[in-house]
């Protein structure tokens, strides 16, 4: 800007504008203090006090809280619950957004409607939804009782909290961009001869590659760090139940602030490396898009 | 291979498409369906290609019944309106496609792939971008791709869908000449969907005109252009003045009478009318001149070569008087 303006200014009349009659851009540069301050307060100086946290007691500690049985059982829990709800969310998004976005049917909308349902509903509320239902006081309490099934308070329970709240990401990032790109590769594809799995595999699914990635990401994002849902079907036991939040919590109300500390770094290593590949992805698909 | 289009209606919710649309299609004929936007042309060549299926009526391809056949094994060529090339595969990818997505056993082998595929890239003179992607050529070496891309399967018909819409002028004159060549030397029986008059009347062998989901006229380019056979094709090929008076002889009825098939004279004449030049414009070799007649006020536009129209020497403002040639009669409906 500063650059390009004297220059037009001589143009114009033939003659340099001095620098002193610019009007000094106050507005713009008020508005990005005060954004830069913000972003201060509440991302840099919390993301640096939960390294500086973690690390109070020394690194050794900081490993050893991390190494901790209790901690290793929830990191492996954190992740089996996402490695189950991210794949199953992963075919399912694609499922319903190629329905969505490439074929007319009665109930679209519906669907539609109930993908966004986990986005809408609070966490806690959806924890709760499994406890009334495979909960012992609940629907198939007991005849889960009698075949010996635990959902509640156990790993299923968790894995099936962590697939609903993670349930719409995939299938939203989908949808609007298999509807930008229309049908009409699918139909080329059909007149050439192709199979629907064909299709599906060489024309509808390199073409939103990039955005499959995005929304694995946000996904497994989501999946790992999730509390509301989980913290209400595990029943927080230490080494069984406990995924890495939840961990997190009872060290701290235990007053054990290093070592929550130490596991809550884990959790913001993840998120940092979340968002270094979301920058990556995006800038693909800028590029992808650009072409 | 003929294509017999047999009493064809498509609905789209309550909108009817296409209305009852018979239309036979002999072997190697190179057919355009012509229309306004609306008109359901696209959507007949849809319902051939197995695209959409009618909701009523047959298609036969050689006398065989194949409105139930899978648009997959249908064996059509068909050229999109915004080609739809793979965008993410290379130019030689795309064409090779339809066959390698052929069963195992009629697939051909990786080296027959590549004859086949390069021999295409040739035939639409651009082999020497097999490597690139589709976002690198420019429209008119795309829609030539797409055209590769549909032969490659070697289709019983070619179908295409306002195959020169998205050009411009002047590369959309040359590949419909290249087109009507290319037809010529392999003789395959082609469709093709346009709103244009002119790309119609110059490169088809017969001219389907579609309005409202029905078929007004089939025929030659002389024929429809000569003879139309009501008055929207008329109307929608070439320009056309309409009469509600003498000249229609009853006044239930109306006359048509095209531009340039008016004399034009600058002494009164006893069959002549008298009209008041209001504009001229020229148009290349042509000048086209709107009047309004003297007696109703009724503007009729005549069309002049530019030699003529120099030799008249007349600016607006000055009355002339106006004798058709050549007046076609129809009973009167607003069109």
């Amino acid at each position: 800007m500063a650059a390009v303006l004297p220059t037009a200014g001589r143009l114009a009349h033939g003659v340099a504008i001095r620098a002193r009659k610019r009007p000094v851009p106050w507005v713009p540069l008020l508005l990005i203090a005060i954004a830069l301050i913000y972003l201060a307060l509440f991302l840099f100086v919390p993301l640096a006090a939960v390294f500086a946290e973690a690390f109070k007691k020394g690194a050794t500690y900081y490993f050893d809280a991390i190494r901790e049985p209790d901690a290793w059982s929830a990191i492996r829990l954190t992740l089996i619950a996402a490695a189950i709800a991210v794949p199953l969310n992963l075919v399912f998004g694609v499922a319903a957004a190629w329905a969505i976005a490439k074929f007319d049917f009665r109930g679209k909308s519906l669907l539609i409607t109930l993908i966004d349902l986990p986005f809408s509903v609070s966490p806690v509320i959806s924890g709760l939804i499994y406890v009334l239902i495979f909960g012992l006081q609940g629907w198939l309490g007991p005849w889960l009782q009698e075949h010996d099934v635990r959902v509640i308070f156990a790993v299923p329970g968790i894995v099936l909290a962590t697939i609903f709240v993670t349930f719409p990401f995939v299938a939203r990032e989908l949808i609007p961009l298999m509807q930008a790109q229309g049908r009409e590769e699918e139909e080329a594809a059909a007149v050439l001869g192709a199979n629907g799995w064909q299709t599906l595999w060489h024309v509808t699914l390199p073409n939103v590659k990039w955005g499959i990635l995005y929304g694995v990401i946000l996904c497994n994002a989501r999946a790992m760090g999730e509390f509301g849902a989980v913290s209400v079907v595990s029943g927080h036991i230490r080494g069984l139940t406990n995924t890495l939040p939840l961990h997190v919590e009872i060290l701290y109300n235990e007053y054990n602030f290093a070592a929550a500390f130490a596991c809550a770094s884990l959790l913001v290593l993840l998120a940092l490396v979340t968002l270094a590949i979301k920058v990556f992805v995006e800038a693909r698909q800028r590029k992808e898009f650009s072409k | 291979m003929s294509i017999q289009v047999i009493d064809v209606t498509k609905r789209f919710g309550t909108f009817e498409a296409l209305n009852g649309v018979n239309l036979e299609i002999q072997p190697g004929e190179l057919v355009a369906l012509l229309g306004p936007s609306g008109s359901g042309k696209t959507t007949l060549l849809r319902v051939i290609a197995g695209l959409e299926q009618p909701n009523s009526g047959r298609i036969l391809f050689n006398d065989e019944d194949t409105t139930d056949t899978r648009v997959q094994e249908r064996e059509v060529g068909f050229v999109f309106q915004h080609y739809a090339l793979f965008r993410h595969m290379s130019i030689f990818e795309n064409v090779a496609f339809g066959l390698r997505v052929r069963p195992r056993a009629s697939r051909p082998a990786e080296s027959e792939i590549k004859r086949r595929v390069m021999e295409l890239l040739k035939l639409v003179q651009l082999d020497w971008l097999a490597d690139r992607f589709p976002h690198q050529l420019s429209g008119g070496q795309r829609q030539r791709i797409a055209l590769a891309r549909a032969l490659a399967i070697e289709p019983k018909v070619l179908l295409l869908d306002e195959p020169f819409g998205a050009l411009d002028a002047k590369v959309r004159k040359e590949l419909r000449r290249w087109l009507r060549r290319l037809h010529d030397d392999i003789n395959l029986t082609s469709v093709f969907v346009t709103h244009d008059q002119e790309e119609a009347l110059e490169v088809a062998d017969r001219v389907v005109v579609v309005n409202h989901g029905r078929i007004e006229q089939v025929g030659t380019p002389e024929e429809v252009y000569d003879h139309p056979a009501t008055p929207f094709v008329y109307q929608f090929i070439g320009h056309v003045n309409r009469f509600r008076d003498h000249l229609a002889g009853d006044e239930r009825n109306a006359a048509y009478v095209r531009p340039h098939e008016i004399d034009i004279f600058e002494k009164p004449d006893a069959s002549a009318f008298e009209a008041t030049l209001n504009h001229a414009v020229k148009i290349g070799s042509l000048v086209r001149l709107e009047l309004a007649r003297s007696d109703n006020g009724d503007l009729v536009e005549v069309e002049l070569s530019r030699e003529r129209y120099d030799h008249l020497d007349v600016q607006p403002g000055k009355v002339l008087y106006l004798k058709p040639r050549r007046v076609k009669i129809f009973a009167d409906e607003a069109v």
